[in-house]
């Protein structure tokens, strides 16, 4: 009789377990093939770069050879390097690192600073600047960017780094971003470093700042990625390889009567590598940011 | 303390001369398009240009093809056009019309005017004052590439002129046995694979609605519909759409090398002049050069292609239009420039090129320029017409209505002409 007692209970739970683990099974591939799906292109960027020849790159495209090369070669990556004059692909790439550092920098603090303001300054109309900044978040960039070209030749700003960076250092989505962070934290703070005698400004740079980590690090790698990959803007306001990004250059390759697709794959790698450190370098707050976002949300 | 002053003056007089030197350089930019080959071929040109002429400074502006008419844009209204630039032909009215362009004849060397082709004269020349406003060293041509091998297969007849081109029938019929045959994945690649952000649809498969009777607009009236929309032309359209139907022609996801990719999985290729090179190198014998086939009474091909202007803005057009000149001339930049099969737009330059000379690969090419070759409407709507037109096929491809796309299409270019009161003095009374 206790023996049935006891076998019963073991019965259901078996069923259970067993179930969940199929479920597990099923998740942990669906994972994989999804993970397989998002990675693949990236795969195949990585793969056709060491491929030397472009026709080959076309002509694996469609089938699975498309992520394997017999002969890998970095003679791509060789010859993009070589490449000088109005195609010195380092200089490109050093003008980009430039404009992303200095736009990003600058982005962060003066967007930081923005939302500090509209969240924890007491502005009269403060709902009325922050409706202006919403607003100006759904206007098209296209839109707007013939009279900006307008605005920043008039200026005496064509063909520099400036003009590269000063029109996007402030942007809209940025300044709210902060604006939402800021205005979570505790209002005891501000009012705490007032008593200790702290300015308002003092308060920004050395107590809400330091906590904004995770908000942080979603504009840097937001900001980072929109300003590297930026293409029709440098195109209409620079002239020269002065201060061209290398998302110009990559399009050389892409002329009207053929594609470099080999050398195409290797500068873009090339493209891809810092903004991918940037990622890895953020990721951890990158995360959490969205993770934090999610559960207030 | 001496010796640190007589130094400082040194130097600051040696800046000063380095200063005033290159202060005297006039500078001169040439804004342009063009794959690594060719930027880096203007580069040398520049260089050679700057030793012959020490007082020049040659500032090269390059945008790329897809973004090219943006930047353009954004010269004009930063007024900030280059002295010289590169345009693709059928623009030239535009621009003509616009204002930003100056006659070329009195900037460029007389003995290069005299040696360019009728085409290259066609395609540089606005049809309202017959004035010349773009020279170039080469033209363009469409043909149709074969694979040998194939067309023997199926017992295809080999046309040895543009007179004796396929009809209608004939290519269809050859196309269907093409798909049957083994080895041919495609019967005919048309190069879809070039999207719609290029000239290509409106430069390759407009002689097929105009072989076929029909236009892209009339060019007397300055009218698409009615032109664009007749039966002619839907007829035109809904024949490439079933050949789509069918898989005979190569996917735009394949890219743009079907016809000589490994293993040549397409048979027949509607392909620029430019694509001889490659497909002779991987192909070598096994290609054959067809004139485009008569799709109506008569044959139609394309012309026109990128050509050097000099714009109204200009500060310094005489200098302007002596690095044109030496670039046209230079020896380096032809050779090269025939490496890449380039169609010649100057009677010497086809006297170099043997690929193009009686009995050479491509001379079925340059046949075309003199019997068939129609070019692109002059017209200052002309953005409008290609842009419309080239939706109207994409829509098309994708199974959309021949008629209702190519109606849409008339509307859309009828609309820009109207809301342009005709672009006077088009249409006028001449």
């Amino acid at each position: 009789m206790s023996d049935i007692v006891l076998s019963i209970p073991q019965a259901r739970s078996a069923r259970p377990r067993s179930a969940a683990r199929v479920l597990r099974s099923v998740q942990t591939a669906s994972i994989f093939i999804i993970a397989l799906v998002i990675v693949s292109p990236l795969l195949l960027l990585v793969v056709a770069s060491l491929k030397d020849d472009r026709f080959q790159i076309l002509a694996d495209m469609g089938s699975f050879r498309a992520f394997w090369v017999s002969n890998p070669t970095l003679s791509n990556y060789a010859e993009v390097g070589h490449l000088s004059g109005e195609l010195a692909f380092g200089r490109y790439l050093i003008n980009s690192l430039i404009i992303l550092v200095t736009t990003v920098c600058s982005g962060l603090i003066v967007n930081s600073m923005a939302g500090f303001v509209l969240a924890c300054g007491s502005l009269k109309g403060r709902a009325i600047i922050l409706s202006i900044v919403i607003a100006l978040y759904v206007i098209p960039q296209e839109s707007i960017i013939m009279p900006l070209v307008i605005m920043v030749s008039r200026a005496g700003m064509s063909d520099t780094f400036a003009v590269q960076i000063v029109p996007w250092v402030a942007s809209p989505l940025y300044i709210f971003l902060f604006y939402q962070f800021f205005a979570q934290l505790p209002k005891e703070l501000l009012e705490a470093a007032e008593i200790d005698g702290a300015s308002f400004f003092r308060a920004y740079r050395s107590i809400f700042l330091p906590l904004s980590l995770p908000a942080l690090a979603t504009v840097s790698i937001l900001m980072g990625i929109e300003t590297w990959n930026q293409y029709l803007w440098p195109i209409l306001v620079t002239q020269t390889d002065y201060a061209r990004p290398i998302a110009v250059a990559i399009a050389t390759f892409f002329g009207q009567d053929s594609i470099y697709w080999d050398r195409a794959m290797a500068a873009s790698v090339l493209m891809m590598t810092p903004i991918l450190g940037l990622y890895l370098a953020f990721q951890r707050w990158f995360v959490s940011s969205f993770i934090g976002s999610a559960v207030k949300g | 303390m001496g010796k640190r002053l007589l130094w400082s003056l040194v130097l600051s007089s040696a800046l000063t001369a380095t200063w005033v030197q290159a202060a005297e350089k006039t500078a001169i930019q040439v804004m342009h398009q063009g794959d690594p080959g060719f930027v880096a071929a203007y580069g040398k040109v520049a260089e050679r240009f700057e030793a012959a002429n020490p007082d020049v400074d040659v500032q090269f502006i390059y945008a790329p093809h897809d973004a090219y008419n943006e930047k353009f844009s954004a010269a004009v209204m930063a007024k900030q056009l280059p002295d010289v630039m590169e345009l693709d032909a059928p623009f030239l009215a535009n621009y003509v019309w616009s204002g930003y362009l100056q006659p070329i004849k009195p900037l460029i060397d007389k003995d290069l005017l005299d040696d360019m082709t009728e085409s290259n004269i066609a395609q540089g020349t606005y049809p309202i004052d017959k004035d010349l406003y773009a020279i170039g060293l080469t033209d363009s041509s469409v043909v149709l590439y074969g694979n040998k091998k194939y067309l023997e297969a199926i017992g295809a007849r080999i046309p040895k002129s543009v007179d004796d081109a396929w009809t209608w029938e004939e290519f269809e019929t050859y196309l269907e046995k093409l798909s049957k045959l083994d080895g041919v994945k495609w019967p005919i690649d048309t190069f879809r694979g070039y999207g719609i952000k290029t000239e290509w649809i409106t430069y390759a498969y407009g002689p097929i609605l105009q072989s076929a009777g029909c236009d892209l607009i009339d060019r007397k009236a300055w009218k698409s519909g009615g032109t664009l929309d007749s039966d002619a032309c839907a007829d035109a359209l809904a024949m490439m759409q079933k050949w789509v139907k069918n898989g005979w022609v190569v996917p735009q996801s394949a890219g743009t090398n079907q016809f000589f990719a490994e293993g040549n999985p397409a048979a027949l290729a509607l392909g620029g002049h430019w694509v001889y090179a490659e497909a002779a190198a991987t192909m070598k014998d096994n290609i054959v050069v067809l004139p485009l086939p008569k799709f109506g009474a008569k044959g139609a091909s394309p012309d026109g292609t990128w050509i050097w202007a000099i714009t109204k803005t200009s500060a310094h057009p005489d200098i302007a239009g002596k690095f044109i000149s030496f670039l046209l001339k230079d020896k380096e930049f032809r050779s090269f420039v025939a490496s890449q099969s380039g169609y010649p737009g100057l009677k010497s330059f086809a006297a170099e090129s043997p690929l193009y000379a009686p009995g050479g690969p491509m001379a079925i090419a340059f046949e075309q320029a003199s019997k068939t070759a129609v070019a692109r409407p002059p017209h200052p709507a002309y953005p409008t017409i290609t842009s419309a037109f080239m939706q109207a096929v994409d829509e098309v491809f994708n199974g959309g209505d021949p008629k209702e796309a190519l109606t849409s299409a008339a509307n859309k270019i009828d609309q820009d002409i109207e809301d342009n009161d005709g672009y006077p003095p088009f249409g006028e009374e001449q």
